[in-house]
């Protein structure tokens, strides 16, 4: 009986195995173009309020009775399109994935992206809520990654993260609300009011100051601190953040404890997608360098690295740096999503935030804190209706898989672009 | 085997489209959806209890009512309470989810100015009638014609406690301890101190101290106010830390009087603080003891409903969702499509005078700012927090 229900399992695991990830984001992209024609009628005729935001978890959770309603909505929009879809499909794209492997990767990487904006920016048309989600879980992935890079690869214990992105957060606030807003706090604009299209020219320019800022930060902390090990920089950056969060809290001319609002509107989806592509594309290729396998090195035996003529120092300084860097951008356009930022929100709550998913997801490895960002965003959104009863599951689920998977879920795993865009033959086909 | 697993799978997928064939739809067109953007879980989940216990008591009545009546229609009425965890990203999608999921006509909270400011951003752009009941941040409504609230500001609380203190006692110094990284505390201090200055001359607050949030031990900032010659300690702090200061005040040997700001409110001040506290006053939206007419009433029910005393966010909760109901009754006739109905509520509440509600009469000003009076407490000698005088602007 068990023998036969594997068989079943492995048979359809193989009717899905030869789907290059391109069958996939067409699946995808076919699902979510079905639920925006018909995604209202079909709620409507299954007498749903409204179509699911989240894949119905939080239907069912509101209104058990809307359960059966979820459920055959989600396959019909979701499941059953994207398996026909990338099964039927799976030959020609097989031979679309083909083509494109022979291209260079950035061609074929760019493809796929396209692809991959495309369904996240027509799933999100539907709901502003979903947008907003989706952003915020995009910043998410950048904070998590680049504290990978230092808790993960490098090994340390850093808590300062939260300070880095208040850093981020603010001085890019400084750059867009000081030149281009006429605010309370900061005064008339400097350079005047711009038109939105200008506003996207130059925001770059304060979410890098903002970086820079945070990387210059990152060098205060690291200079004193890497002469300690372990305990000892928990300790110094957990001081830092605090630092940063009484600097700020101190600072009358940016509103102080009231922090800093009236944002523009800058941090759109196109941004937000454009910056966390880019985040994860350095970060990548920062952890598969020389550096990079240095930084292991150092992580698993600093003396022995030193002795193999690897500047541990340098080494540290620059992925402590680089890490802060991107957790700086990450807080620059959290404060432009939230088009507010105060003191208060950089505390000891966002740095076991942040911790959570970057220890959740996996360490040393990017598909990890991908996963661990995302997947921690959207849980602790779908089950916020529970109120206090989330923080009983939220916690639990950590501790499970701390239990079971005591590096995170997809910890110590390359993340190889050619491996997962490269055509997939069937097990038949390759023999 | 197989083929009974396939059977099973169809006869299952239909018995469910089957069910939901079945529920009835609900009349969506005639529902009115309240938002609420609270923290039931984080720092302060006591406001967020409060204010849901308001909440529902409210509902309660609506629903006795047979539902809302505008223009000749009755209208069924629910809430959407989201949880903004007391946190500003989760405030700011709590009101987002509640305007483009829930839809929601109009929205009360988030109760705490740093939810309230960025939630605000999101209901003004969205163009939803937001009112926060109890945030005392001017940003909150400054410059957004749809976010009202229902409390004083800072700037109006501030002199009145200089006043009060003026008149009841004649002293002319004053010192005062504040935490410097709570946005209320400080903004406060800064008001108090501005008013007194103003009436006694530059010089006249001896003492302005401040530590940082979380912190227990005040006796250094406590030894510097004792040894100036304060006459009186103002402390704008929050239930949780008002206790430790002022029994570590006495310990040191401070007798003069303690006042307080309408963050005493909450019962649990006298009731962590016990014999310490008796004898000091401090400034409210509202009294439970010895108050009349619709506020007694109020208070006796919420008494008998939930077994406490209402706290001033329940108060002002209560008085938010009325001045909600009285603005969708004053709309005249709702055109059942959301955008429009918004704003016709959002007009008329910025309409809405004298309003009568159980933490005074308000009248809304062009920022969305009620003109309301303030009330004085005395903590008496059993613990009992008793109307002493209202202040009115």
């Amino acid at each position: 009986m068990k023998e036969r229900k594997n068989k079943r399992f492995s048979r359809i695991r193989e009717m899905f195995s030869g789907i290059p990830a391109l069958g996939w984001l067409v699946g995808a992209l076919v699902a979510v173009i079905i639920e925006y024609y018909f995604g209202n009628s079909l709620a409507d005729f299954l007498h749903m309020d409204r179509l699911p935001v989240l894949f119905g978890v939080v239907v069912i959770l509101k209104r058990p009775l809307d359960i059966p309603g979820a459920f055959v909505y989600v396959m019909l929009i979701y499941a059953i399109p994207i398996a026909v879809v990338a099964r039927l499909t799976s030959r020609l794209m097989n031979r679309i994935a083909g083509f494109f492997d022979r291209l260079p990767l950035w061609v074929s990487a760019i493809v796929h992206l396209i692809l991959l904006y495309y369904v996240l920016s027509v799933w999100t048309d539907l709901s502003d809520y979903r947008l907003l989600i989706l952003k915020l879980s995009l910043i998410a992935i950048m904070v998590t990654l680049s504290l990978n890079v230092i808790n993960g690869y490098m090994g340390e214990f850093s808590c300062s993260h939260p300070g880095f992105m208040a850093l981020g957060a603010y001085v890019s606030s400084i750059f867009s609300v000081g030149l281009f807003v006429n605010d309370r706090i900061l005064g008339h604009a400097l350079l005047g009011v711009v038109p939105a299209w200008v506003g996207q020219l130059v925001f770059p320019i304060g979410l890098l100051l903002g970086g820079a800022i945070a990387a210059i930060g990152a060098l205060i902390v690291a200079i004193p601190s890497f002469r300690t090990r372990g305990d000892y920089l928990a300790i110094i950056s957990l001081a830092f953040m605090f630092i940063v969060k009484s600097l700020f809290d101190n600072l009358g001319f940016l509103g102080g404890a009231r922090g800093l609002g009236s944002q523009p509107d800058w941090a759109t989806l196109p941004t937000i997608f454009i910056w966390a592509v880019l985040c994860i594309w350095t970060i990548n290729n920062f952890v598969e360098s020389t550096m990079g396998k240095a930084l292991n090195a150092v992580r698993d035996e600093e003396s022995a690295a030193e002795s193999m003529t690897v500047n541990t120092r340098k080494t540290k300084m620059i992925a402590f740096m680089f890490g802060a860097f991107w957790a700086g951008i990450a807080g620059g356009l959290f404060a432009h999503v939230l088009r507010y930022v105060n003191p208060g929100t950089f505390g000891l709550r966002k740095l076991a935030e942040v911790l959570a998913m970057v220890y959740f997801g996996g360490l040393n490895s990017v598909i990890g804190s991908i996963v661990g960002a995302v997947g921690f965003n959207l849980l602790s959104e779908m089950l916020r209706p529970l109120e206090i009863i989330k923080w009983i599951i939220i916690p639990t689920l950590l501790i499970l898989v701390m239990i079971f998977r005591p590096t995170g879920l997809i910890a110590f795993k390359h993340f190889d672009v050619r491996e997962i865009l490269k055509p997939k033959l069937k097990a038949k086909e390759r023999m | 085997m197989k083929r009974g697993f396939l059977a099973l799978t169809i006869v299952a997928a239909f018995l469910m489209v089957g069910w939901t064939m079945t529920t009835p739809t609900p009349a969506a067109a005639r529902t009115i959806v309240i938002g609420l953007n609270i923290p039931l879980t984080g720092d302060i989940p006591k406001v967020g209890e409060s204010s849901k216990n308001a909440a529902e008591m409210w509902l309660s009545d609506i629903k006795k009512a047979g539902g809302l009546k505008v223009g000749g229609k009755t209208y069924k009425v629910k809430l959407a309470i989201e949880d903004n965890e007391s946190q500003a990203s989760s405030a700011v999608s709590a009101a987002t989810k509640l305007i483009t999921e829930d839809e929601a006509l109009a929205i009360v909270g988030p109760q705490a100015s740093k939810q309230a400011v960025p939630a605000g951003e999101v209901c003004n752009n969205y163009k939803t009638p937001m009112i926060s009941p109890w945030s005392t941040n001017p940003a909150t409504t400054k410059d957004r014609p749809f976010v009202f609230r229902g409390c004083f500001l800072d700037s109006f609380q501030g002199p009145v406690i200089a006043n009060f203190v003026t008149q009841e006692y004649h002293f002319t110094k004053a010192a005062v301890l504040y935490d410097v990284a709570s946005d209320y505390p400080k903004g406060l201090a800064g008001y108090f101190k501005k008013a007194w200055e103003k009436l006694h001359g530059a010089g006249s607050v001896v003492a302005f101290e401040s530590f940082t949030t979380g912190d227990t031990d005040f006796s250094s900032q406590l030894t510097r106010i004792i040894k100036s010659d304060a006459q009186f300690l103002f402390l704008p702090q929050y239930y949780n830390e008002v206790p430790l200061i002022v029994q570590q005040a006495h310990a040191l040997g401070w007798k003069k009087p303690i006042v307080g700001s309408d963050s005493w409110g909450s019962p649990q001040t006298i009731k962590l603080c016990g014999k310490d506290c008796y004898g000091c006053f401090f400034v409210s939206h509202f009294v439970a003891k010895g108050a009349k007419g619709i506020t007694k009433a109020f208070c006796d029910r919420y008494q008998a409903k939930y077994g406490e005393e209402p706290d001033d966010v329940a108060a002002l909760t209560w008085d938010s969702l009325h001045i909600i109901q009285k603005a969708i009754e004053n709309c005249g006739k709702l055109t059942g499509n959301l955008k429009k109905d918004r704003v016709l509520v959002r007009n008329a509440m910025a309409k809405i005078k004298d309003f009568q509600g159980i933490t005074g009469k308000m009248t809304f000003t062009e920022e969305g700012d009620p003109i309301k009076c303030a009330v004085i407490v005395k903590i008496n000698d059993k613990g009992e927090y008793v109307f002493y005088k209202s202040v009115c602007p």
